[in-house]
């Protein structure tokens, strides 16, 4: 412990030097105010012994700027004065002073009064170090978050917004308490939403939200129904998050038309499908454990299919909402939430979140309202972008004999492998259409010869594919040949398809064609085709499908 | 190539999903999905959101099923299907018997 002796009396120095030294302090002396400042800018000093009267700079002067020096750690600064009179006192106070020691000195209040401050200057430097560290985690803390917000916002940031559709309501710290929202749009048009609420607050929740987003997006990518989605979800959190924790949930899907809902309700507070004017038609209770607590065979993926008009909404909300508590500890609740709900026409979630802070009263943040509402609207049609073809010119041909034909699905195989040519993938249910028809025509009628007109019979259309795979196990000596032609420069695709069967005669061809091809598959081949084309002895089909 | 089947919660609702690809090797398993009906389903949707292939053999099962059911649920419906494969059931004019959504 160091403390500074400020006295321009040799002799007062000297005497308070040899009493402090005495009780093992360690003691610096100064002459004046201006010296006192040196030395407390260049050392650590402990306790300031300041005397009031000196020449260059008194204490009083002194006082205040040594104290500035001191920043947030308590220094003591003890006045040594003769004075006797209050107005002083107040002045010594005024300026920074913490005590007085009257001259002469008595050894026995000096060493208490020092002993009294080194404890004080002992607890402020430890709080001090206490709060540093306190500082430090904090920023680490703050920093942690900034990082896991800039994170959220980037993978959340494929969501584009639906504003016609869907109007929602999170806060913009929502993934601190666990509370997620995303909404996107399949390939086949419908608008999925997922509301979701993590268990606990903090990094904790929000850790379960990137991967469940990843998920959400990827499988409405592909377009997977809902109950798939819930499916994949709850494995990946169950794998994911410890034990005690979950995430409830509400999946939806509004397909394009606007007419169908389909749901996974699990473990949030109840749905409304509501009219334009906040009448409530359906009250939709969660059916099912959220999500990450069931294991797979116990996971239920029954959904709540809803035939839905222009005229609905639909709300869903977080236990957040009917949560909230006012100031007599009454909570908001479903039927003030309801009520809430049916008092205005078209109401919005910024009406709902606006009640709900009013009602709890304090001006504190409430960051756990989160809420949405989807207008049961038509969507606008999905865009298709830009199709590339490949400039290369392609030609796959295989001829298949009775094993194969037997034992294969060569259609299928043949089309994953011209879906790898640049562009065609875009076209690969017409093409797989017109050659299953052209290649299952060759193999019924042309090799099997059987006859359509079963299918025709009561119950025929079973009787046909059991006599085909009759037919088909025994089958021996024959042979179809498919050949395919990508052609870039006339940007189509040549099909053609020839069988060992007997064909036809060339006067029958006509009449024969439509028996072959039982009337339905033949005019399907000729709308997607743009020519379909038998050769005179009936056994070979050329078709030409336009890419353009 | 696989086809589920579930009914949603209220038992009204019968999905039959399709996945890849829908032709006649599905005969027994789609007449299957529908052979036995529970009393309260109303209402049939067949789920084409991950059929990427159909060809007419789907045509004909989807026909026979509407023969088979009659009158026996209100709709049968054939929902969520990829553009190309929806325009092969409005070529062949399936938007007067069936549902398409």
């Amino acid at each position: 412990m160091r403390i500074l002796v400020v006295d321009d009396q040799p002799l007062n120095c000297t005497l308070l030097r040899a009493m402090l030294e005495q009780q093992r302090y360690d003691v610096v002396v100064a002459a004046n105010g201006k010296e006192a400042i040196d030395i407390v800018e260049q050392q650590e000093i402990d306790i300031v012994l300041l005397d009031v009267m000196m020449p260059v700079m008194d204490g009083f002067e002194a006082a205040p700027i040594i104290k500035r020096l001191t920043g947030e750690v308590y220094l003591p600064i003890i006045f040594i004065t003769a004075l006797e009179d209050h107005a002083s006192f107040e002045k010594c106070l005024a300026v920074g002073g913490d005590d007085f020691i009257h001259k002469p000195f008595d050894r026995v209040i000096l060493s208490a009064k020092i002993k009294a401050h080194a404890r004080t200057r002992k607890l402020s430097q430890e709080s001090h170090a206490q709060k540093k560290i306190l500082e430090y985690h904090a920023n680490q803390v703050e920093r942690e978050h900034e990082i896991v917000e800039h994170i959220f916002k980037n993978a959340l940031n494929e969501q584009a917004a639906y504003p016609t559709h869907c109007d929602f309501h999170l806060s913009p710290a929502s993934m601190f308490n666990g509370d997620m929202f995303l909404l996107a749009r399949s390939p086949m048009g419908g608008l999925y939403c997922m509301l979701g609420d993590f268990t606990g607050h903090g990094l904790a929740a929000a850790v379960g939200a990137l991967p469940a987003s990843r998920v959400f997006y990827t499988m409405v990518n592909k377009g997977m129904s809902v109950s798939d989605i819930a499916h994949e979800m709850n494995s990946l959190l169950n794998n994911l998050l410890p034990g005690h924790m979950f995430c409830a949930a509400t999946i939806f899907e509004l397909n394009e038309s606007g007419r169908s809902l389909s749901m996974w309700l699990g473990g949030l507070p109840d749905a409304y499908l509501i009219d334009s004017q906040g009448k409530i038609i359906k009250t939709i209770e969660s059916q099912h454990m959220a999500l990450g607590i069931l294991d797979e065979d116990e996971f239920e993926r029954n959904l709540i299919h809803l035939e839905v008009s222009s005229q609905m909404r639909l709300l869903v909300s977080t236990d957040g909402i009917i949560e909230t508590e006012n100031s007599d500890g009454d909570f908001f609740g479903d039927e003030k939430l309801k009520r809430l709900i049916a008092s205005t026409s078209n109401i919005s979630t910024q009406d709902i979140v606006n009640t709900v802070k009013h009602f709890a009263g304090s001006d504190e943040q409430q960051d756990d309202l989160s809420i949405a509402i989807l207008n049961c609207l038509p969507l606008p049609s999905i865009k298709s972008s830009e199709v590339t073809y490949s400039q290369l010119p392609l030609s796959v041909s295989m001829s298949l004999n009775a094993h194969q034909i037997r034992t294969t699905d060569p259609v299928l195989e043949l089309v994953d492998v011209l879906s790898k040519v640049e562009g065609l993938s875009a076209h690969r249910s017409n093409v797989f259409l017109l050659m299953s028809e052209a290649y299952n025509n060759a193999v019924d009628h042309g090799v099997l010869g059987l006859d359509s007109a079963i299918k025709d019979k009561e119950d025929g259309f079973f009787e046909f594919y059991s006599l085909r795979a009759e037919a088909l196990s025994t089958l021996k000596d024959a042979m179809v040949i498919l050949t395919v032609s990508y052609e870039p420069d006339n940007r189509r695709l040549v099909i053609c398809i020839c069988d060992s069967g007997n064909g036809f005669t060339h006067q029958r061809e006509k009449e024969h064609c439509m028996v072959r091809e039982h009337g339905r598959g033949l005019s399907l081949l000729q709308e997607i085709a743009s020519s379909v084309c038998y050769n005179q002895a009936g056994n070979e089909v050329e078709m030409i499908y336009s890419l353009k | 190539m696989s086809l589920s089947t579930s009914a949603s919660s209220d038992g009204k609702t019968l999905t039959i999903q399709i996945r890849g690809k829908f032709d006649f090797n599905l005969v027994q398993s789609f007449r299957q999905a529908y052979a036995e009906l529970g009393a309260t389903t109303e209402k049939v949707v067949i789920d084409l959101r991950e059929t990427d292939y159909m060809d007419s053999s789907a045509l004909g099962m989807l026909l026979n099923m509407k023969k088979t059911l009659g009158d026996s649920v209100s709709a049968i419906q054939i929902a969520n299907c990829r553009p190309q494969l929806k325009k092969i059931l409005q070529i062949s004019r399936f938007d007067k018997k069936f549902e398409i959504d």
